[in-house]
């Protein structure tokens, strides 16, 4: 097994929507084996230093078209430093708006290198690849989001070697430290493992729980683990989960995407590793494990293995799931502990509900269908569902309580 | 099915009934008789002119022939200038005599750097060197996506790439001077997610100077086309079906208050610019155009009120479907609109800007640029764009500094008023076989593209499972790789390269101190406001919590709040748009 994939995190400045560039060279990243963490246009120094740090990526990488790159630049190299993770190099590139001149003082502030107009993609490509590669190791010097962020990264590493046992750091950079301690954290930190078929709006409805999380729950923190798969040619891998997940762009959610690496499980092979290491951090209220779209039989959380990876399953269905075959045939409708209807905006979720709710009863464990429309702003279902996994996870109301719920509408 | 499967369907039949047209003018005799004397009859009113040189010429040339299949082919199948289905042009003249003055200015140069008296300045510049007044403004980053000028980590930004508006002051400065009720004078907006709220300042900018009866008379355009924002420029704030909603608000509240205004400019040109192929540019944008169509229909609003106010904005580059596409796409629009919509002559009219594409301006060798704008420019005439923007060569670098954007402005004067080209005659290749044979290409694919977008259930569906995305970033990989496999010729960059490095071009950038300025007088207007914008913003919310028209109530608003005090506000009540990879 070769070593494990560069990875980087892309994204497009704040007020800039220029993003052809960079969708170009993420599509060639992937096609070169390299983990792309995407992150979006229109992205704030705050929200890019943030990812950079919770992905823990081998370097940083900008689009800027929009001007005032000299000073976005330098605001995400500083405030990496502040953050302790000045160890990641930002790198990027504007066609002909960042001049050679430019560049020059760019790079006096602390930017590694800007790619200019018409440089040739391969270039960019072999130079990026020997530019970033460098093996993660345990530091010590690491802090906070950082260290766990390591941690996952050392985890990652491990699982994809061919001796898990001796290959890469320890699982934290304190080894006593990273040893799960189930006994004094359970009932602490409740993980919700999310599946369902691709598309269903699985990581729609952990944005909206997301930013319910934050309005009812003044403290604490949520930790976000999203799977996505590989490239089966390349091992590269393009991941996108970021860009949608507009609440996670907080200091209270800590969200890590995992890509499979060649594991068929619908999860990272790293994920158990990583629930364990937010577990034990015992920083973390709630975590939502998404995993890649599953098919009727999966089990990516291990429910009917007698090892179950998380505190509950939370199934996501669409109201075109086929029909009552379709229906009997998915195992998870059995194991979860939470089903939801999702897309309730559909005219079909009417005929829907009735149906999967029949083929829940069949299963004799008072199961109750959830209804949601998670691309709808405040929508009712989700609310909802919130309180559910609230009361389920027993999250402390005494942490927050209604007050944090009023909305601050007008500046 | 949605409303583009029977636009296709539409087309199809209409292109089956002229081929059946065709086969009738040769084997009825009467029918042959009826053209044959309609022929004679437009041929004779064809008037004559001369050019500068003795030779005579017709204004209007037609198809030299008498055959009654070729008269039919003509008149059904491409259309006198000025008539149905339009593949010649929108009007009868287009640009006729321009050097005289006669008809409409087609320039219009897309402008804004700095701060509102900055771009004022600018205005002034290019005008005077254009006959009439055509003032096409660019906002800065921060504008375009609804934040004000001190909002955390914009300050680099503002002024950058366009003009910096925070409140109803900088508009007054942003047009000071000119005369906007002149009758050749128009204005041109390109603002999208926040249109309303600009559009709002900008309404309440010119009252405040030439008085409520103004309305009757501004001309202008506003861009405000928020599916092509979520399909290829990126801006937008509010959720899909909020920023339809504010969308319908406004264009419900222009028709009949702002009768010659366009409040939404269906626009292919991001589309292209991000990457999209030429078909697949036509095909978005004509059917994002018919969506609007649906939109409004439901909303109660008649077509043939409306659709004289939709205007569209296209690309020009220089792959050979740019010969074509504005002439294609006024043929489907006029189709689908009479046939599918039921919509009379002037609102089955496509009217047509064009720009230049920027993204075939390279920095190597940049010089060239003026070759490619000026090529460009000559496709986008050929199609007779009723409206044009010429790239500066600079492009790559900078907004536009004075001297290259005054050198893109003379392009298009000497194609229109120095060179014969398009002075004295109409039709100077409809229905050339390459013409044709391109013609009946990019039609097609457009067409196939339509029943694709439909079998996903339309536009907005389409949308949502990231179709139209996923085509242009596809097609956007695929030319860069062509260009830098080498199978896409680019001189300068990929053949015939001399090794010279990048030349030193003046940039046009917004000085500190400037920004500091813009952010100064931001909060004046937020002091001076102070105790009113709450209450205007309660109401602004009211409104916007029951189904009220949005736009109604922002006119009142820009009077006391900023632009992103009304965004705040209205993401409050709305949320926020989820974006997509
Ligand atoms: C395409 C384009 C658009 C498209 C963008 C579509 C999209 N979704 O990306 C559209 C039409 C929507 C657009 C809109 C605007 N644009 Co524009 N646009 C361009 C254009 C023509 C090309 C940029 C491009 O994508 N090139 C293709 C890429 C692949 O090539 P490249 O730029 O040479 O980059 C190379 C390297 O630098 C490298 N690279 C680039 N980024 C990165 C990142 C990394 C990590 C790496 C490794 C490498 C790398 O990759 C390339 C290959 O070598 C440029 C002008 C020009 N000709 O360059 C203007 C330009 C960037 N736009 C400009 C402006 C002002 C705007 C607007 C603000 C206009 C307005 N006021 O409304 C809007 C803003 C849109 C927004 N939401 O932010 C200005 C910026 C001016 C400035 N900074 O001073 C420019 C320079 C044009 C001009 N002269 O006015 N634009
Ligand atoms: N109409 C409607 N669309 C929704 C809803 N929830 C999500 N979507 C849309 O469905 C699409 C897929 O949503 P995601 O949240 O990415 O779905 P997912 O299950 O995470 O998808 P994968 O991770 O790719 O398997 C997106 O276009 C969402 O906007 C909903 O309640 N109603
Ligand atoms: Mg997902």
């Amino acid at each position: 097994m070769a070593a494990p994939p560069l990875r980087l995190l892309t994204a497009v400045p704040l007020c800039d929507g220029h993003d052809s560039a960079i969708s170009t060279i993420n599509l060639e990243l992937a096609r070169h084996g390299i983990e792309v963490v995407y992150l979006g246009y229109h992205q704030s120094v705050a929200a890019i230093v943030r990812a950079a740090i919770q992905e823990d990526v081998n370097a940083v990488g900008l689009s800027s078209y929009n001007g005032g790159h000299i000073v976005f630049f330098k605001e995400v190299v500083g405030q990496l430093k502040a953050a302790g993770s000045g160890d990641i190099p930002v790198f990027g590139g504007g066609g002909g708006t960042i001049t050679p001149a430019d560049a020059r003082v760019m790079q006096r502030n602390g930017v590694d290198r800007i790619f200019f107009a018409g440089t040739p993609l391969d270039r960019i490509m072999a130079e990026i690849k020997t530019r970033y590669a460098r093996p993660a190791k345990p530091d010590r010097k690491f802090k906070g989001d950082r260290a766990l962020a390591r941690a996952i990264t050392l985890a990652e590493c491990r699982v994809g070697s061919p001796n898990p046992a001796t290959a890469g750091g320890t699982l934290r950079p304190d080894a006593k430290k990273s040893r799960p301690k189930a006994a004094t954290t359970a009932g602490k930190t409740f993980v919700i493992g999310v599946a369902g078929p691709g598309g269903a709006g699985k990581s729609t409805l952990i944005d909206e729980l997301t930013s319910r999380f934050l309005q009812k729950i003044p403290r604490g923190r949520i930790g976000l683990l999203a799977n996505d798969p590989s490239h089966p040619g390349t091992g590269g891998a393009i991941l996108g989960d970021r860009v949608s997940a507009i609440y996670a762009q907080d200091d209270r959610v800590f969200f890590r995407s995992l890509a499979t690496r060649g594991s068929l499980t619908g999860l990272s092979a790293a994920a158990p590793a990583a629930i364990e290491i937010l577990r034990s951090s015992g920083e973390f209220d709630l975590i939502f494990v998404e995993s890649v779209g599953v098919g009727q039989e999966s089990d990516p959380f291990g429910v009917f293995h007698g090892r179950k990876l998380v505190d509950a399953v939370l199934y996501v269905l669409p109201p075109h799931y086929g029909g009552r075959i379709q229906l009997q045939k998915i195992a998870l409708l059995n194991g979860a502990d939470l089903v939801v209807l999702n897309k309730c905006d559909d005219p079909r979720a009417h005929a829907a509900k009735a149906e999967i709710q029949t083929r829940l009863d069949q299963n004799q464990r008072g199961q109750h269908l959830h209804a949601t429309t998670a691309a709808k702003h405040s929508d009712l279902g989700v609310d909802r569902l919130f309180a559910v996994i609230a009361k389920l996870g027993g999250l402390d109301p005494a942490r927050g309580g209604e007050k944090a719920c009023q909305m601050e509408v007008s500046p | 099915m949605s409303s583009l499967g029977r636009i296709a369907d539409a087309v199809a039949a209409y292109n089956q009934f002229v081929t059946a047209e065709i086969a009738r003018a040769r084997t009825d005799a009467k029918f042959a008789a009826e053209l044959r004397a309609r022929w004679a009859k437009i041929r004779k009113s064809v008037e004559w002119t001369q050019s500068p040189t003795g030779t005579k010429l017709p204004r209007l040339a037609l198809p030299d022939t008498a055959e009654p299949g070729a008269i039919a082919d003509f008149l059904l199948g491409q259309g006198l200038p000025g008539e149905f289905p339009y593949a010649t042009a929108a009007y009868r003249e287009m640009y006729l005599d321009r050097d005289q003055g006669a008809g409409e200015e087609p320039m219009r140069l897309f402008a804004g750097l700095g701060l509102a008296e900055d771009t004022n300045a600018r205005f002034k510049y290019l005008s005077r060197n254009q006959k009439s007044l055509r003032l096409s403004t660019a906002f800065d980053g921060p504008t375009l996506y609804g934040l004000d000028s001190d909002h955390e980590g914009v300050l680099g930004k503002v002024g950058e790439g366009g003009v910096a508006i925070d409140t109803v002051e900088d508009m007054l400065r942003l047009f000071a001077d000119f005369d906007l009720t002149r009758p050749d004078a128009s204005v041109s907006m390109t603002m999208n997610a926040p249109a309303p709220v600009i559009l709002a300042m900008f309404l309440a900018a010119t009252k405040r100077r030439f008085g409520p009866g103004c309305l009757q008379q501004l001309r202008g355009t506003i861009q405000a086309d928020i599916l092509k924002e979520v399909q290829a420029q990126n801006e937008v704030i509010f959720p899909v079906d909020a920023s339809l909603r504010f969308l319908g608000d406004m264009i419900e509240w222009c028709v009949p208050n702002l009768p010659k205004w366009y409040p939404v400019s269906v626009s292919g040109y991001h589309i292209a610019e991000a990457g999209a192929t030429p078909v697949q540019q036509a095909a978005f944008t004509l059917a994002n155009g018919f969506t609007y169509v649906e939109l409004l229909r439901q909303r109660g609003v008649d077509v043939n009120r409306f659709g004289p106010r939709l205007s569209f904005f296209l690309d020009c580059g220089l792959d050979v479907e740019y010969l074509v596409l504005g002439r294609v796409c006024r043929r489907l629009w006029s189709i689908g609109m009479r046939d599918v919509f039921g919509a009379d002559a002037k609102a089955q009219l496509l009217k047509l800007h064009t720009q230049t594409s920027g993204r075939s301006l390279i920095a190597a060798e940049f010089q060239n640029n003026l070759t490619r704008t000026a090529v460009e420019l000559m496709l986008a005439y050929l199609n007779y764009t009723n409206s044009c923007h010429s790239n500066s060569a600079d492009e790559p670098f900078t907004t536009p500094t004075e001297k290259y954007a005054l050198l893109a402005s003379h392009a298009q004067s000497i194609l229109l008023e120095e060179s014969g080209l398009f002075k004295h005659m109409m039709n100077l290749f409809g229905g050339a076989p390459g013409l044709l044979a391109l013609e009946r290409q990019v039609e097609q694919g457009i067409l196939d593209v339509f029943r694709e977008m439909d079998t996903l259930g339309g536009v907005i569906p389409a949308m949502e499972q990231r179709y139209q995305r996923s085509k242009i970033q596809e097609a956007g990989h695929a030319y860069e790789q062509q260009i830098y496999s080498g199978r896409r010729p680019v001189i300068g960059l990929n053949r015939y390269v001399t090794d010279e490095p990048l030349p030193h071009v003046p940039l046009a950038r917004t000085a500190p101190r400037k920004q500091r300025l813009q952010v100064e007088r931001l909060k004046a207007f937020k002091k001076k406001h102070a105790k009113k914008a709450p209450t205007a913003l309660q109401r602004l919310e009211n409104v916007t919590r029951s189904s009220g028209n949005v736009f109604g109530e922002l006119l009142d608003a820009v009077e006391v709040c900023s632009l992103g005090q009304i965004t705040a506000c209205l993401t409050g009540v709305v949320g926020k748009f989820r974006p997509m990879v």
